[in-house]
């Protein structure tokens, strides 16, 4: 369908060979001259206040060499979350607080010799506690007897909504059209509350860090993260450094999904190092991994929407409610999110109102996580939109071809509400969502199993579906930059801020160069997040890297071919209008000559007029074409136990151009896969107390390879004008899909709703043993 | 204490705690292929061959392993002469971060040496104890499939 | 923590001496030893030496060594009896690398609530040898209730009779390398579509494990042909605790099912 030589290849993943041969680094494998090791002391409380901390039993502990807490370093108000400047979160958090927010808050931080004595030491610190009334309910967060959990000192950097009086980490409200005329004309109104529940990243390396003195006395941190320029930037604020005397440097990354965007333990490591000049190391175990860092915000959403009996939709009013947890990281943009990313899909309807609230408990923290909100909202529009196919007696997939956005159409939501701010007009360019749909359908077998419940004994099959989509980048805030220069070889360096944390973006944005200089991949030399060595970057986050990251690649590698050409011209003595760039050489159509790209870069570099073939570019974007998907479900359920069975999941999308069908596909398979454990397995489990039980890959369940029933992924290529080569992204939208899907296929086998997850056996038979459930 | 192991094919003279659990032993004498997961036995990222058999090096005290032999990832193939696994899986796209894949590299490779051509359910099962987040396994049963297929070719190296 | 000794006994003469002294404790695969606090433990005896891993048959009995593994059984009853019980409890126990790893004798001594392992044996009237200041041999039931048998002694073999029985294994998990929140096994002699004999044990419950009488009762001297599926269900009354079962009341009320489903399937085929 292309021309195109490399994009659309599936070209082998540049690093793969050296991850599969055990060959690459990550971030615990580098070797440090005689490290301190770090450990934290958590919490036991929800809420409390420390009076005293007695640390004298820990330093006189052999191999303790300092113990750090509110008495001994400076607060700084800062927001852990990764994001651009000023960030959208609320400044709520400092390194050593004197009050707990929930069971796991950092107490204080032992570094010694090794990790066994620091990890020791931490039983000898003596720490007083005033315990506080906890609070566990976001629904009673804004009561006006709640506890409060934070001061009023803390704020917002951009000002927004933020409340610590009423515990308001974010609030968010837009309205447009007439509620009231959509209430009055709706011939019959659904209005249902949802809950999407907390969940874990589980990217199977562990957040770490490290950090030292290089020999010209600059701080160096190596760290699990998908931000290293907001690291540098955070660092140096918290730690009042000067950012120009840090370089942060991401190694090979063990996967991250919105859990390495924030800001944890590189303040940790740098404080330790440039107070005791020595190395310093930490890494976090699995468990404080589930409870201590960060994880998917629980939403409660209540969806009210008005329909006609010829099936358009009078009003949308959707209230949003999320649990941020003890600190407002990426509350407001999550929860914009619920929205923003969900409600452009139904552009048709013309009365809507988003109503949403983050507010804090004394629960473990919400954060970036793959879908960012979209998944928390999607849960609640896509079985929505089942029920009302249903009460229409409608074919699904037919009532949301008619009523999704198409191309050359707006939504008001996109202009009202962006992540944090108001959001940016978009006229959609690119969008194959129906043929996702007929793609799905007929790989699922809509038609054939739809309303059927085909049964074999106590088991009945169901098919459910849903659609989504997200965006690429943030419109007018994300920027990313590429540096390229030309070896004497032919060969490049490709130097870019973009940040793969195993998504194979350093492989994605090596092609497209590539493709521009009509050269092999293996011609691109690819250096990525080093703030010292290349440029600026926002980082991997907002699906940004291919449309964003991409489009500066793009951008660099033609500045970098119109120098070729000229230089070329130069050699060959012709008209640069005779010349174009194939298969690694320069040629003159005209005289029908040709020379190596080898030539141009021993020409430029030694010969005549020498110069540095280079070039730099930044990509600064005002649009984020949404990819869409169509995700299908078939379940079977045992009618007598509530067990369901996924039987099979089918994904299809449009991200526009896939620059690397395998990669894109891998995306939507590991994000499909995520959501899948999500919606059935996974789960936080609290005691009375707030503490989390479920720290621990044996109690939190996802799935392994003996698990996965059949999964289909699907990529429906469209152009995309304004992305690199037509490509849109795909990082987070598969997330989206089986919690709904998988929803709509229970309905579909036994007239069940689910409003709450995970699908356990329990929950399923709890809700088929109730009478009354309505059936549609 | 000490103990000598033999590992990659190479004796070694390591020493260790008495209750040091056998994935801090290599990786703290430079085997960092060997990755630090869960520390529960339930995520496979160190997972080496121990005797030939796949185990947890997480859930093995170094004094147990004594004297006996120790496969890691760079024990089958390296950047240079990769093993077919490693190839396939490299071919399949089943690497992303590539944090589980030293672990299941070596699954691959204990499965295949006992059942060289495994059906798709065999190839799940012995995948059980590896966890994946990034590639929701669908391209590494495909690379398991493809490294059966090229050893059954008759690959450069067989396993 | 003060330094462990590790003892490597090469003989059973030797291992019994060592484990007369204080403060040691065998060691088979180590799994069951890392969940545990060492605190007071001064030595260990690894197994591995000792010749512990193999598996017999003599006489209609079969004699498991200590220290073979849950993977070393499946493959060896494998060639013993195909569709043996133990084969069913253990092939997707836990994962395959933790399989190569966990030993017979640990699991004995251990018993942890999500055993898959231990409902067989006590269906199997398994018997326990021992030796070192406990030496002889000990039913399994015996061995489980007597906490004080462990001191100062090693599981040498676990021996059970191999009978020509109907046998089936099921495990209440959520994905397919979870711990059981609680497993069924069931033995049953059927002579002449009769119910002749039955064994039935769900590990798990607060008791740790439960002998299903009542449902044994049901089904014993019963004709398959009469066999009600939803009466041995309402014959189920188990109980469940602890902080990893959400719905203790749906726990039982899963455990009926599940059995009766067993049940079924057993008699049918």
């Amino acid at each position: 369908m292309s021309d195109y030589t490399i994009i659309g290849k599936s070209e082998k993943k540049i690093d793969s060979l050296s991850l599969a041969t055990g060959a690459c680094q990550f971030t615990d494998d580098f070797e440090l001259k005689e490290p301190l090791y770090l450990a934290q002391l958590y919490s036991p409380h929800a809420h409390a206040e420390i009076l005293n901390i007695d640390d004298s039993e820990a330093r006189k502990l052999p191999g303790v060499v300092d113990v750090f807490h509110y008495q001994n370093v400076k607060p700084v108000l800062h927001t852990t979350a990764g994001q651009g400047f000023p960030e959208p979160s609320p400044y709520d958090s400092v390194l050593f607080d004197m009050k707990m927010r929930f069971i796991g808050d950092r107490v204080a931080m032992v570094a010694a010799e090794d990790q066994k004595i620091a990890n020791n030491a931490l039983k000898l610190i003596k720490v007083e506690y005033k315990i506080l009334e906890p609070l566990f309910d976001p629904e009673k967060a804004m009561d006006k007897n709640a506890p409060k959990l934070h001061g009023t000192d803390r704020f917002t950097p951009i000002g927004a909504t933020y409340d610590s009086l009423k515990n308001l980490a974010a609030e968010v409200e837009i309205e447009f059209g007439d509620l009231k005329k959509g209430e009055a004309e709706a011939d019959f109104i659904i209005d249902k509350i949802y809950h999407a529940h907390y969940g874990s990243h589980c990217a199977q390396e562990p957040h770490a860090a490290i950090s030292y003195f290089d020999e010209m006395g600059r701080l160096v941190i190596v760290c699990t993260t998908q931000v290293p320029f907001h690291v540098r930037r955070i660092v140096s604020k918290v730690c009042e450094f000067p950012l120009s005397k840090i370089r942060v440097i991401k190694p090979r990354i063990g996967g991250g999904f919105g859990g390495k965007q924030e800001v944890l333990l590189e303040p940790l490591a740098a404080l330790v190092t440039i107070k005791l000049k020595r190395p310093a190391k930490i890494v976090l175990s699995r468990k404080e991994v589930f409870q201590n860092s960060r994880t998917r915000h629980p939403v409660r959403t209540r969806l009210r929407t008005g329909v006609k009996n010829n099936g358009d939709i009078t009003f949308l009013e959707m209230d949003s409610l999320l649990n941020s947890g003890a600190y407002g990281t990426h509350a407001l943009t999550v929860l914009s999110n619920c929205g923003a990313k969900v409600l452009p899909l139904f552009n048709k309807i013309e009365n809507m109102r988003f109503l949403g609230r983050s507010v804090y408990t004394n629960l473990p923290v919400g954060g970036a996580y793959r879908g960012y909100g979209a998944t928390q909202g999607y849960f609640a529009l896509n079985q929505q939109l089942d029920m009302i196919a249903r009460k229409l007696d409608v074919d699904l997939p037919e009532f949301i071809k008619k009523n999704h956005i198409q191309v050359g159409e707006t939504s008001k939501i996109f202009e009202a509400l962006g992540e944090g701010k108001e959001g940016v007009v978009q006229y959609i360019n690119s969008c194959k969502l129906d043929e996702c749909i007929d793609i799905g359908a007929r790989e699922i077998g809509w038609y054939e199993k739809r309303e059927k419940k085909l049964t074999n004994g106590d088991k009945v099959k169901g098919v459910g579906m849903m659609v989504a989509m997200q965006g690429s980048g943030i419109p007018l805030v994300d920027m990313a930059s590429a540096y390229m220069k030309m070896n004497d070889d032919g060969s490049f360096n490709l130097d870019i801020g973009a940040t793969d944390i195993g998504t194979g973006s350093d492989t994605v944005l090596a092609q497209i160069a590539a493709e521009v200089l009509s050269i092999d991949l293996e011609k691109i030399i690819v250096l990525s997040s080093d703030t010292d060595r290349t440029p600026f970057d926002v980082g991997a986050y907002a699906s940004s890297t291919t449309y964003v990251s991409g489009g500066a690649v793009k951008k660099c590698a033609e500045k970098i071919r119109d120098q070729i050409l000229d230089v070329a011209a130069e050699i060959m003595k012709t008209d640069r209008n005779n010349l174009e760039l194939a298969d690694g050489k320069v040629h003159d159509q005209k005289n029908n000559k040709c020379i190596s790209l080898s030539d141009v870069a021993v020409y430029s570099l030694y010969t005549k007029n020498q110069f540095q073939i280079q070039a730099g570019a930044s990509q600064f974007v005002e649009q984020s074409p949404p990819p869409f998907i169509a995700q299908f479900a078939e379940v079977e359920v045992d009618k007598k136990t509530g067990k369901v069975d996924l039987i099979k999941f089918v994904s299809v999308v449009d991200c526009g151009q896939a620059i690397n069908p395998k990669l894109a596909e891998g995306q939507i398979d590991g994000a499909t896969v995520n959501g899948i454990c999500y919606a059935l397995t996974e789960e936080y489990k609290f005691s009375e107390n707030g503490n989390l039980l479920t720290k621990q890959f044996r109690d939190y369940k996802i799935w392994t390879a003996a698990d996965i029933p059949e999964i289909k992924t699907i990529v429906v290529e469209s152009h995309e004008k304004t992305g690199p080569f037509g490509a849109k992204s795909v990082g987070e939208i598969g997330i989206n899909g089986p919690m709904p899907a998988i929803a709509n296929a229970i309905y579909d086998a036994v007239d069940v709703r689910l409003f709450k997850a995970p699908f356990t056996p329990a929950r399923v038979y709890r809700e088929m043993q109730k009478t009354g459930c309505q059936h549609y | 204490m000490d103990g000598l192991f033999i590992i990659n094919g190479m004796q070694h003279r390591l020493d260790f705690k008495s209750d040091e659990r056998l994935l801090f032993t290599l990786r703290k004498h430079g085997y960092t292929e060997v990755k630090n997961g869960c520390l529960e036995g339930e995520c496979g990222a160190c997972l080496i061959l121990l005797d030939d058999k796949p185990v947890n090096s997480c859930q093995v005290f170094t004094a147990s392993a004594v004297e006996k032999d120790i496969k890691t990832v760079k024990g089958i193939g390296n950047l240079y002469e990769p093993h077919i696994i490693q190839k396939a899986f490299v071919d399949a796209g089943a690497v992303q971060c590539g944090f589980c894949t030293p672990g299941m590299v070596l699954a691959t490779y204990a499965l295949l040496q006992k059942n060289p051509k495994p059906s798709e359910p065999e190839i799940k099962n012995a995948l059980d104890g590896n966890l994946c987040r990034c590639t929701g396994y669908v391209k590494i049963i495909e690379a398991v499939k493809l490294a059966a297929q090229m050893i059954g070719k008759g690959g450069d190296r067989n396993v | 923590m003060k330094e462990l000794h590790w003892y490597y006994p090469e003989t059973l003469a030797d291992a019994e001496t060592l484990v007369r002294q204080e403060n040691v404790l065998p060691h088979g695969g180590g799994t069951g030893l890392l969940l545990r606090n060492l605190t007071g433990v001064d030595s260990l005896i690894e197994l591995s030496r000792l010749p512990l891993r193999s598996i017999k048959v003599v006489d209609h009995n079969v004699e498991i060594g200590s220290a073979c593994t849950y993977a070393d059984v499946v493959e060896k009853m494998a060639e013993i009896d195909p569709g043996h019980i133990l084969i069913k409890c253990l092939h997707h126990s836990a994962n395959t690398p933790l399989r190569n790893r966990i030993t017979i004798g640990g699991s004995v001594a251990m018993f942890p609530p999500w055993s898959d392992l231990m409902g067989a044996l006590i269906t199997l009237d398994a018997m326990i040898s021992l030796t070192g200041k406990n030496s002889g041999d000990y039913s399994v039931l015996e061995y489980i209730r007597d906490k004080n048998l462990r001191a100062n002694s090693l599981i040498t073999t676990v021996k059970f009779k191999l009978l020509p029985r109907k046998s089936a294994h099921y495990r209440e998990i959520r994905t397919k390398s979870d711990m059981p929140t609680f497993n069924h096994t069931v033995l049953l002699n059927i002579e002449k579509n009769k119910i002749v004999d039955c064994r039935i044990i769900t590990v798990g419950t607060v008791l740790k494990y439960t002998r299903l009488a009542e449902a044994e009762t049901y089904l014993t001297n019963r004709r398959i042909e009469n066999i009600d599926v939803a009466e041995i269900g309402k014959l189920v009354n188990l109980k469940f605790a602890g902080s990893h079962i959400d719905d203790p009341e749906y726990a039982n009320i899963k455990a009926g099912i599940e059995l009766g489903r067993m049940i079924q399937q057993m008699v049918r085929s």
